[in-house]
């Protein structure tokens, strides 16, 4: 212990290190003899990069589905049953539209929610699960810790975009005058959420401490 | 925790596990990226092959057209739309890219024609006015057949009136102007409307107006090649020997034209496409001429007159036995020669006639009928300009037999046309037939008939200006009221009459008749008893001298004036009149009853009676000449009696009115001799 760094070198406590095996299901540790955790019944299962491998099928599927969600319209408005023309909108032709309508703080927020949002929720988890088990100082595991707790809350709020899409089809049923009509994109856009969020979900957040102990022995 | 290093080792499975998990082999979660793939590449592929194909369509600009929304139509369905407007190359017109569906874009070959809509405001009424919410839209149309697929369009510049595929027969219309007709003016047929008009243009070849016309099936089928066409548009006054005439079709024949056919003469052939059809200016017109025969069968001739050509216009009829057979289709002037050789201008009329008016078959050439006319005119035939119309104001020509016309024949050599011999016109012309009117009315004794009236109306003013015509005796005043009294008892009378309506009133009335006619007789036979007095009277006073011719001139005034006023001489005009009026009335009756068996009665019986009047009346003359040689003799006698004395007055006034009397009845009897049944009948 002697040989330890006085402050932040000296290795971290980690459940592994201290032989005892975290339940997943409701985050009671246990000896890593328990093949059951004894709260909830949850089996005990030990932090393996394998389980990686789901993490990067989820994503990937939410990235294929992400492709479609751009490419086909979003919302497709009807005025005048057709008579005064129908409008198709894509994600992005949609901002720009609110763009030359001069709604930016409006176009802001569909650019946050719809493109920022995911796109930095897949670099995020791609990161993740590319560093994940890697050796990392504590800071380095504190940062990877942080973002995994965004890319968790913020899963749940990247649905704005179908949210919206469902409310206004719902709402805008004013018959002649004005429909709305969610289009192919917003179920690709709802899929690809839906995989992201599987994807975050799938990454064992165990696997960020992982690293640790060897980095604090090579200093 | 120094004693047991072995927790702080590095996690050798997390190293492991890349190389375990390959070992391992794929996990199953795979599965969903790559169905996430396969489905995404499956809507790709499907969205790329119904893209549709591109084709590109110019127009002479773009208005209401705006990409990605603009409509490609057919037959009213969305097939397309505009993907992109640019410019051609040299900027004088619009290509607009069309996105066609897959499905139908093996359709579009090279016949396809596009056309913009919008909406139109034409005389017909506003079409497409549902473009005015939706915008312009792009319509198509093609025709069911795959062809070679095209993807370089010309589009039109207004939607055609007639679809390609539409059953009709296409036929051209040559007009001598299309005033008053415009594109899509109706094709009327008996007033429906069974096609359309478009494309009106210049032909290049004449100066004449074509224009393309649509027969829409089955009406075509009432078109041959007899077939009339006329011009209905707008409306036709026409002042001429009928009055005045007034014609208008329709509304929208006002605005927008029409043309109506007919088919008057049977025997023509079917029509084929493109069949050129001349127009003729009005109904009238087409149905007269029915020169539906194609141009070359018509004979063209002319001839040379010497007459004023004025009142002769193009167009005029040229009859031959009083039916049309062709039209004066010039007039001119040509210079020739006379037997002296002297320069001459005379006129020259082209002749237009056609074959089969002149009684050939239908099949007859121009040949057959300058044939036929060579043969007339050997026998005599001649044209000549005849007068036509109510007034005979307008010309005509007229092929008419001349027996006995100096010989001559169809000149053909050194003309461009033949030429038919012509006589001089028969111009029994209206100026000469006014004049002869006007001589006959100028020559009626007009001016004698007024001389007469006004010394009539001269002599009738004296008549009632003098003292005597003013001076009515009292008597005849008095027979008046009498008459108008009998007057109100003959129409008791003749009321009655009415009521029993039979024949016994008629042999009452006839009785009636006698006994007034009796009256007259006994009347008369009072009067020689007075002239026996009147002739003592001039006896006494011849014999005893002047006291007692006083005396018995005055007797005989007082017996004139008692024999006036006498009952007998009262009721002689009322019996006269209850029997005229009587018989009034029973002629009334009789023309009011049915039976004529009654009225052959009553009239035998009426002439009976007039016989009767006749006869009584017969002895009024020598009456009368007794009345006036009682008052010459009175007249002698007072002549002598003095000039200037009162007595002498009266005496003459007396015997004026006694003249007068006489005289009165004196022109009754004459009526009634003259006409007994007349006076009786009242007519």
């Amino acid at each position: 212990m002697s040989a330890l760094p006085e402050d932040r070198a000296a290795p971290v406590l980690t459940a592994h290190r201290a032989g005892l095996i975290g339940c997943s299901s409701c985050g009671r540790v246990w000896p890593v003899t328990e093949s059951h955790c004894h709260r909830c019944g949850a089996q005990l299962v030990p932090p393996d990069r394998r389980g990686l491998q789901a993490v990067w099928a989820w994503l990937i599927a939410g990235m294929i589905a992400y492709i479609p969600a751009n490419l086909f319209p979003m919302m497709r408005t009807q005025t005048f049953a057709g008579l005064a023309g129908n409008s198709e909108a894509t994600i992005v032709g949609g901002i720009i539209e609110l763009m030359h309508y001069g709604s930016y703080d409006i176009a802001i927020i569909v650019f946050v929610a719809s493109l920022v949002v995911p796109i930095g929720k897949f670099i995020a988890i791609a990161w993740l699960a590319i560093v994940a088990g890697r050796p990392a100082t504590v800071e380095q595991a504190h940062t990877r810790l942080k973002v995994y707790e965004v890319v968790e809350f913020i899963g749940r709020w990247s649905m704005i975009d179908v949210f919206v899409v469902a409310i206004l089809s719902a709402l805008v049923q004013l018959g002649f005058v004005a429909s709305i009509h969610p289009g192919p994109a917003a179920v690709c856009f709802a899929l690809s959420v839906a995989f992201t969020m599987l994807s975050a979900q799938s990454f064992d957040a165990r696997l960020i401490w992982r690293g640790l102990p060897l980095r604090s022995r090579s200093t | 925790m120094s004693d047991t290093p072995e927790p702080l080792r590095p996690a050798s499975p997390v190293r492991k596990t890349a190389a375990r998990a390959a070992r391992a082999g794929v996990n199953v979660i795979w599965i969903v990226p790559i169905l996430a793939l396969v489905v995404t590449l499956a809507i790709a592929w499907t969205s790329f092959r119904d893209r549709g194909s591109l084709i590109e369509v110019e127009f002479a600009d773009a208005t209401g057209i705006t990409p990605g929304e603009t409509t490609l139509r057919f037959r009213e369905i969305t097939v397309g739309r505009v993907e992109s407007v640019r410019f051609t190359a040299d900027l004088t017109r619009v290509v607009v890219g069309l996105r066609v569906d897959q499905d139908l874009a093996s359709y579009i070959d090279a016949d396809a024609s596009f056309w913009i809509v919008r909406p139109q405001v034409t005389a017909q009424g506003v079409t497409r006015l549902d473009t005015v919410l939706t915008g312009a839209f792009i319509e198509g149309y093609w025709d069911s057949e795959v062809g070679e697929p095209a993807e370089r369009f010309v589009g039109l510049d207004r939607p055609p009136l007639v679809r390609s595929d539409q059953p009709g027969t296409w036929i051209t219309l040559a007009m001598e102007s299309a005033e008053g007709l415009t594109e899509g003016a109706p094709i009327l047929f008996r007033g429906v409307a069974v096609g359309r008009m478009e494309n009106v243009r210049l032909d290049d070849a004449s100066d004449r107006v074509l224009a393309d016309a649509f027969i829409e099936a089955p009406h075509d089928g009432r078109l041959t090649t007899a077939s009339v066409f006329w011009d209905t548009s707008g409306f036709r006054i026409s002042l001429g020997a009928q009055g005045l005439s007034f014609g208008v079709n329709s509304l929208s024949s006002i605005l927008q034209g029409g043309i109506a056919f007919d088919t008057v003469v049977s025997g023509g052939r079917p029509v084929e496409r493109s069949h050129v059809f001349t127009v003729q200016p009005d109904e009238d017109t087409a149905r007269n001429l029915v020169f539906a025969e194609e141009e070359s069968t018509r004979l063209r001739v002319a001839m040379v007159i010497d007459d004023s050509l004025r009142g002769l216009a193009r167009g005029a009829d040229v009859q031959f036995q009083g039916l049309r057979v062709g039209q004066v289709t010039d007039l001119s002037v040509t210079m020739s020669e006379d037997e002296t050789g002297r320069p001459q201008v005379r006129q020259l009329v082209q002749l237009s006639i056609l074959p089969s008016r002149l009684g050939l078959p239908e099949e007859s050439t121009a040949e057959d009928a300058l044939a036929f006319l060579a043969a007339a005119v050997e026998d005599g035939l001649r044209a000549r300009v005849a007068s036509s119309g109510f007034f005979g104001t307008s010309l005509m020509v007229e092929l008419v037999d001349i027996p006995g016309a100096a010989p001559a024949a169809i000149v053909t050599e050194g003309q461009p046309v033949p030429l038919l011999p012509s006589v001089e016109g028969d111009l029994d012309d209206f100026s000469a037939s006014a004049q002869g009117f006007l001589d006959r009315l100028g020559s009626l004794p007009i001016e004698d008939l007024l001389n007469s009236a006004r010394d009539m109306l001269d002599s009738i003013t004296s008549i009632a200006a003098s003292q005597d015509t003013r001076a009515l005796p009292g008597a005849l005043r008095a027979a008046i009221e009498d008459g108008r009294l009998a007057l109100a008892d003959i129409s008791a009378i003749t009321a009655e009459l009415r009521e029993s309506n039979s024949g016994e009133t008629l042999a009452q009335v006839l009785e009636e008749a006698s006994a007034a006619f009796q009256a007259v007789t006994d009347a008369a036979a009072d009067v020689p008893e007075m002239v026996e007095r009147i002739e003592a009277a001039a006896a006494a006073v011849e014999e005893f001298g002047f006291a007692a011719v006083s005396t018995q001139v005055e007797g005989i005034l007082a017996d004139l004036r008692a024999m006036l006023g006498s009952e007998d001489a009262e009721q002689l005009p009322r019996n006269l009149s209850n029997t005229l009026e009587a018989a009034t009335g029973l002629l009334n009756d009789l023309r009011d009853g049915d039976a004529a068996g009654n009225l052959n009665n009553a009239l035998s019986s009426a002439s009976s009676a007039a016989d009767q009047i006749a006869a009584s009346v017969q002895q009024l003359p020598a009456l009368i000449q007794r009345l006036q040689a009682t008052a010459a003799r009175a007249d002698g006698v007072l002549s002598s009696y003095g000039t200037r004395s009162a007595f002498n007055n009266e005496a003459v006034a007396a015997l004026r009115e006694l003249r007068r009397a006489t005289e009165a009845f004196g022109s009754l009897a004459r009526l009634i001799e003259r006409n007994p049944r007349a006076f009786i009948l009242g007519r």
